[in-house]
């Protein structure tokens, strides 16, 4: 597959920009995007355009896939999950990622994810390494190993295009074709 | 002229076609979601091609038995059986004309835009991935396909440079995947009965 950048080791200045990043990150709690996810077992799976929105704990997050009907709608509001748009109506519950494998057998770390997506590390243990730019290029958390396949280096703060994430057989690969996030302050502007 | 007389012309010794379109979809409350564009081929009776090159790339395939679709962008490929009942898209229906009338109720839906229209409703409901379909036609034969899912999705195609009976290169309508991507779904022994010879 696809050569991966050259990684490098984290260093005291390679994890302090990243808790900088972090920090910006934790300051913008509100943000969106619209992309293409497709997730698999290994053998089963299916794949579709995601649109995604964020504002600190709670989302929105809208998966189309007209052509295998696997459409849903997974929100949270106020600690209430809702799983929406599948056979057998709504489902609620307290835990994203198991509402949906439960309703759609598809593994997404949804709550991590949100984190990861945006080039941050979720709350817990985590291993990195960067790439040439210093952004990034692998990150090991909850047993999953996450690729960062593409950047928006000039974005501020800069912003993942490719997110390949996998847990044994698992996979969850999401590609951004569109990022929506305020800007971090007006004085931060270049 | 009536479309069901467009449609005839258009059909009549067609056994392929090769063409440019740009694709819309908006959704239930008719707000514009998604624009594309690409390539469609088709070949009789039952194998066709959608290439969409913008706004990213994704390939669609159907050999005949087997329909592939490829995410460049996602290292992806899913792939089913081609049922012989499914009902992919009514173009299908252009290079199988007697197809039409066995999937769909037909009627003519007068003439709007410049265009004389078609008007197909699925006879099996619960295979459709669309709950009704129109096919505008002008001098030149099919020029839009409007297709509206159950949860009111619309998705309007138009078509341009439409090339009748060309010859295709070999494995045009073939896919292989390439190495390192994820390929899931079953590949199944072929689905259908008559061989397609190619």
């Amino acid at each position: 597959c696809a050569p991966t950048p050259a990684r490098r080791a984290p260093d005291a200045a390679l994890l302090a920009a990243q808790a900088a990043r972090e920090a910006t990150l934790a300051g913008m709690p509100a943000w969106a995007l619209t992309g293409r996810i497709a997730v698999s077992d290994g053998r089963d799976g299916g794949s579709g355009r995601i649109d995604w929105f964020q504002d600190g704990d709670d989302f929105d997050i809208r998966l189309s896939a007209p052509v295998s009907r696997q459409s849903w709608r997974l929100l949270r509001r106020g600690g209430v999950v809702r799983l929406e748009g599948l056979d057998g109506g709504p489902r609620e519950g307290d835990d994203p990622q198991r509402l949906l494998w439960e309703a759609t057998g598809w593994l997404i770390p949804v709550e991590a994810l949100a984190a990861w997506v945006r080039g941050a590390r979720a709350p817990g243990a985590a291993a990195l390494e960067f790439g040439p730019e210093g952004l990034p290029a692998l990150l090991l958390q909850h047993d999953w190993r996450v690729e960062y396949r593409l950047w928006d280096a000039a974005a501020a703060p800069p912003r993942p295009l490719r997110v390949f994430a996998s847990r044994g057989d698992a996979r969850v690969r999401l590609t951004v074709d569109r990022w929506d996030w305020p800007a971090p302050d007006v004085s931060a502007r270049p | 002229a009536d479309a069901a007389a467009r449609f005839d012309a258009f059909t009549s010794g067609l056994q392929g076609l090769d063409g440019r379109f740009v694709q819309r979809v908006f959704d239930a409350n008719g707000q514009l979601n998604e624009v594309s564009s690409g390539r469609v081929a088709l070949k009789a009776p039952r194998q066709f091609r959608w290439e969409y090159e913008r706004p990213y790339p994704q390939l669609i395939v159907a050999d005949g038995d087997h329909v592939w679709i490829f995410d460049p962008d996602l290292e992806q490929v899913t792939v089913r059986n081609q049922s012989h009942e499914e009902q992919g898209s009514p173009l299908a229906a252009l290079i199988d004309p007697g197809e039409l009338h066995r999937q769909f109720d037909i009627a003519e839906g007068g003439e709007k835009d410049g265009l004389d229209w078609l008007v197909l409703t699925p006879k099996k409901a619960e295979d459709a991935q669309f709950a009704s379909a129109r096919l505008g036609f002008d001098s030149d034969g099919l020029k839009r396909m409007s297709l509206e899912d159950a949860l009111g999705q619309r998705t309007e195609v138009v078509f341009e440079q439409w090339r009748r009976n060309p010859d295709f290169a070999a494995g045009h309508f073939r896919f292989v995947p390439p190495a390192g991507v994820d390929v899931i779904g079953e590949v199944g022994e072929g689905a259908q009965a008559f061989p397609i010879e190619d």
